[in-house]
């Protein structure tokens, strides 16, 4: 099987626990440098040299990231760290799986996509379903109050079983996927199916994530879009910076000067400070949020925390001359903290509010912008938000 | 709402209630079913159940069946509405309410309220022989006099400052809800969303007073103990681990801001995952240090976000004359003017806040399990400096003795906070309450 997709976490055959140790043995590391099991130790210190991986990437200005090509250094990253996302994927790339998939088990062994179509398949059935059967309630209390002037009970069976199905008690009549195929049929077609799938797909990294395996991991090489060579860590600094610059400003030739508010460093920052707490940080588009903190990783458990960036202009003037127009800067709505905690809460995440200071220039000398070491001087607050419901609070 | 069908209308409201719809219990949306109410003459309305939602209006709008329904439900909406409010008389209070001085003075004071609500205040009364003294008497705020008020509980008056010599048998109507609302809101601070939040806090139950006494006969809590500023022998291993971490990262190197992983090829300890992390916690985080700003007030003094309720769980004892610390501390902001508080204001509301300990895991048959160890609610820093110093000098890898104490789940310790505040944000009577906590994620790293 494990020849097939070994990622795959949908096995038919396998148990629940032995599941859950397979992908704790795939998703061992945290990071993608590695700790040999040591071999010699004398008075603390020991020789074995921790193995820390080489990747590379192609840095794309447009979408502003940059591009894993190799099969083996995606999987690299994303089994250790869950770096990255999958162009052609939702998370882990996992569209070559999906095509050989598609091919050899014929809608076996499923990958998490493939599961998430049927799911919501079936959910749309069961709406239908229930609609239906709601109508059908109505029109038979319709009639009887026509023929007989009483008000009964509608979707009420004989029996007093209810016949209006919920989400508890609705069943799929019949599978719509042609899964039920006995793995026999399939077993004799596996030795033809040789001919390779290409893989397409490439492992896409937010500047963040590239900019973190760069220079805090030291385990990344980033080439330049058109003449292919790398990037020096300084030139990195710099380029992601300069992506984030309106393209109105005239002229691209002269650098404008470097600022404390470029969108890259205040989302570096948050980013770096939760991976730097062992967290496992990932985009939050889909939830209102700017980004999700999974514990160990998406394929432990579901994110719990879901962090709102709120940049905080020590100077108001800073943020007055600013060409950047920050998101977040401008103080929220109640409507709109409400709408975002609502999203939140309803798929269990707890809201955070990070605020992310960003030094005034009258305070901290823009000069300090031309390394990494301007970070010690931005600083992160967290405000933990939830509805707080007095009726349910009493003792 | 159409006025024709707001117009009540005769009706035979003789409806069967059948056992289905009894039975359907009421999720929380969804609006009153007023069918479930006793029929007339019951006298106290009763809060009502909830029914389910039709599903939809019926092709060609509206059948005979829902058409019946509706009208069955809206018969006994009036019929609820018609009943008589009434109030024993013998748990009727009744006061004077005094504009000069924004309360309510009370005179015969009855019913389990006052167990909550009104605190004696000494004010200089004329006696017979016209002289005067200070006299106590029980007086109560404007929110709790207009509570009692809108309750039914209070017959309340309204002194007038007219000579009324020979119109001693006249007795005069007690004010109207409508002419105590108009009266009281605007007097001492309270503006009609803070009442609203303190009628809908009071009906469930909590008791609610005032953060900042609004006279000094008003009774607070007693000053809090154990914000006591740093012990030495604090300050001094806060230092010490200061000096150490400094010492310990120029050691590694780790100061050159381009190489910022600092793992040693030749110590031992430093290979681990935990250590990684750890030399990459570069970014100043927390809220132990307030947030530099470059103007000298951050906050402006119009902020609406000063702390301006204090309340208690119906669980907690509570006792009038002495007051305990307050369960929770409430601000009560208009949602449509102001907007979400910014990091000063939140800052300017923890600093005067206790902080809260971490929340103790449930104790269930089997101990839980805790994997991470919180850094820094650990013992003395320098202690564990030196456990670290042994553990890289020591060979053996004898594992760290587990403290018997339930440590606090990380996650819970996380979403509780270290402080708490409850903002009410009021939208025309629609109170939606938020919790915000000082947050840590920098002392519970997950690694």
């Amino acid at each position: 099987m494990s020849l097939i997709n070994q990622t795959s976490r949908s096995k038919a055959s396998s148990k629940p626990s032995s599941r859950r140790a397979e992908t704790s043995r795939v998703y061992a590391h945290p990071l993608p440098i590695i700790f040999p099991e040591l071999t010699y130790k004398f008075l603390g210190l020991s020789l074995t040299r921790p193995l820390n991986p080489h990747c590379t990437a192609l840095f794309d200005p447009l979408t502003r990231s940059a591009w894993v090509s190799d099969s083996g250094d995606a999987t690299l990253l994303w089994q250790r760290g869950f770096f990255g996302k999958g162009d052609l994927s939702r998370s882990e790339p996992s569209w070559s799986a999906r095509q050989i998939n598609a091919r050899k088990m014929k809608g076996k062994g499923l990958t998490s996509e493939e599961i998430t179509a049927k799911r919501r398949a079936e959910r749309k059935q069961f709406k239908l379903d229930r609609a239906k059967a709601i109508a059908a309630a109505a029109a038979e209390a319709e009639t009887v109050f026509n023929e007989q002037g009483r008000v009964i009970a509608p979707g009420i069976a004989p029996d007093g079983t209810r016949i209006i199905p919920s989400a508890a008690t609705w069943k799929p009549a019949s599978t719509s996927v042609p899964s039920e195929q006995s793995p026999l049929d399939v077993a004799p077609d596996e030795e033809e199916k040789i001919e390779p799938i290409q893989d397409l797909e490439h492992l896409q990294l937010s500047l963040q994530e590239a900019f973190f395996l760069v220079w805090a991991l030291d385990c990344l090489t980033i080439l330049h879009p058109e003449t292919n060579t790398s990037f020096t860590l300084a030139e990195i600094w710099n380029t992601f910076q300069n992506v984030y610059i309106p393209s109105s400003v005239p002229q691209p030739n002269i650098p404008s000067p470097p600022r404390f508010d470029n969108p890259f460093l205040v989302s570096y920052i948050a980013y770096h400070h939760y991976r730097s707490l062992g967290w496992v940080v990932k985009s939050g588009i889909k939830f209102c949020v700017d980004y999700l903190l999974y514990k160990r990783g998406p394929v432990f458990q579901h994110a719990e925390f879901a962090i709102v960036v709120i940049p905080v202009y020590e100077d108001p003037e800073d943020q007055a001359n600013s060409p950047f127009k920050l998101q977040n800067a401008e103080p929220f709505t109640w409507s709109w903290l409400s709408t975002i905690n609502r999203v939140n809460s309803q798929v269990q995440k707890t809201l955070v509010v990070s605020y992310i200071t960003i030094p005034a220039e009258s305070r901290v000398s823009p000069k300090v912008l031309s390394s990494p070491a301007c970070f010690a001087h931005y600083s992160v607050r967290e405000v933990v938000l939830r509805r707080f419901i007095p009726a349910r609070m009493r003792d | 709402m159409d006025d024709v069908l707001e117009r009540p209308r005769p009706q035979p409201a003789t409806p069967t209630l059948d056992p289905a719809e009894e039975e359907s219990s009421g999720s929380e949306d969804g609006g009153l079913d007023w069918t479930k109410l006793p029929k007339v003459g019951a006298v106290r309305p009763v809060i009502p159940k909830r029914g389910e939602k039709d599903f939809e209006p019926a092709a060609g709008g509206g059948s005979g069946l829902q058409a019946h329904v509706l009208d069955r439900a809206r018969a006994a909406m009036f019929d609820a509405l018609k009943a008589d409010r009434a109030i024993s008389s013998k748990s009727a209070s009744y006061g004077i309410w005094c504009p000069q001085i924004s309360r309510v003075h009370v005179t015969v004071a009855r019913g389990i309220h006052f167990s909550a609500m009104g605190h004696s205040a000494a004010r200089p009364t004329s006696i017979d022989n016209g002289s005067t003294k200070l006299q106590k008497r029980l007086e109560l705020l404007p929110e709790e006099a207009l509570y009692l008020i809108e309750r039914g509980a209070l017959f309340c008056w309204k002194d007038i400052q007219t000579d009324l010599t020979g119109l001693d048998d006249i007795e005069g109507a007690p004010m109207s809800v409508q002419q105590a609302f108009a009266e009281i809101i605007g007097k001492e601070d309270l503006t009609l969303e803070k009442y609203q939040v303190f009628a809908y806090l009071r009906r469930l139950g909590y008791v609610v007073t005032r953060t900042d006494p609004p006279s000094p006969s008003y009774p607070v809590p007693p000053p809090r103990v154990g914000s006591a500023p740093l012990s030495f022998y604090q300050r001094l291993s806060s230092i010490f681990s200061l000096f150490t971490a400094s010492v310990l990262r120029f050691l590694r190197g780790s100061n050159n801001w381009w190489r910022p992983l600092g793992i040693s090829r030749w110590i031992h300890h430093d290979k681990s995952y935990g250590k990684v992390f750890k030399s990459l916690r570069v970014i100043p985080a927390g809220h132990s240090v307030a947030p530099h700003s470059s103007r000298a007030t951050p906050v402006a003094p119009s902020s609406p976000y000063k702390i301006f309720y204090n309340m208690y769980k119906p669980s907690t004892n509570f006792r009038k004359t002495i007051p305990p610390q307050p369960d929770f501390q409430v601000v009560v902001v208009n949602a449509r003017t102001a907007f979400v508080p910014s990091l000063y204001e939140l800052t300017e509301l923890f600093n005067v806040l206790p902080e809260i300990p971490p929340p103790l895991p449930r104790k269930r048959g089997a101990p839980s399990v805790v994997q991470s160890s919180p850094v820094a609610v650990a013992s003395p820093v320098h202690t564990s400096t030196f456990k670290h110093i042994f553990s890289w000098l020591l060979p053996s890898s004898t594992p760290q003795p587990v403290t018997s104490q339930p440590r606090p789940h990380p996650f819970a310790a996380l979403k509780a906070g270290k402080k708490n505040i409850v903002i009410a944000a009021v939208d025309s009577g629609n109170i939606s309450f938020f919790r915000f906590s000082q947050g840590a994620f920098e002392e519970w790293p997950t690694l």
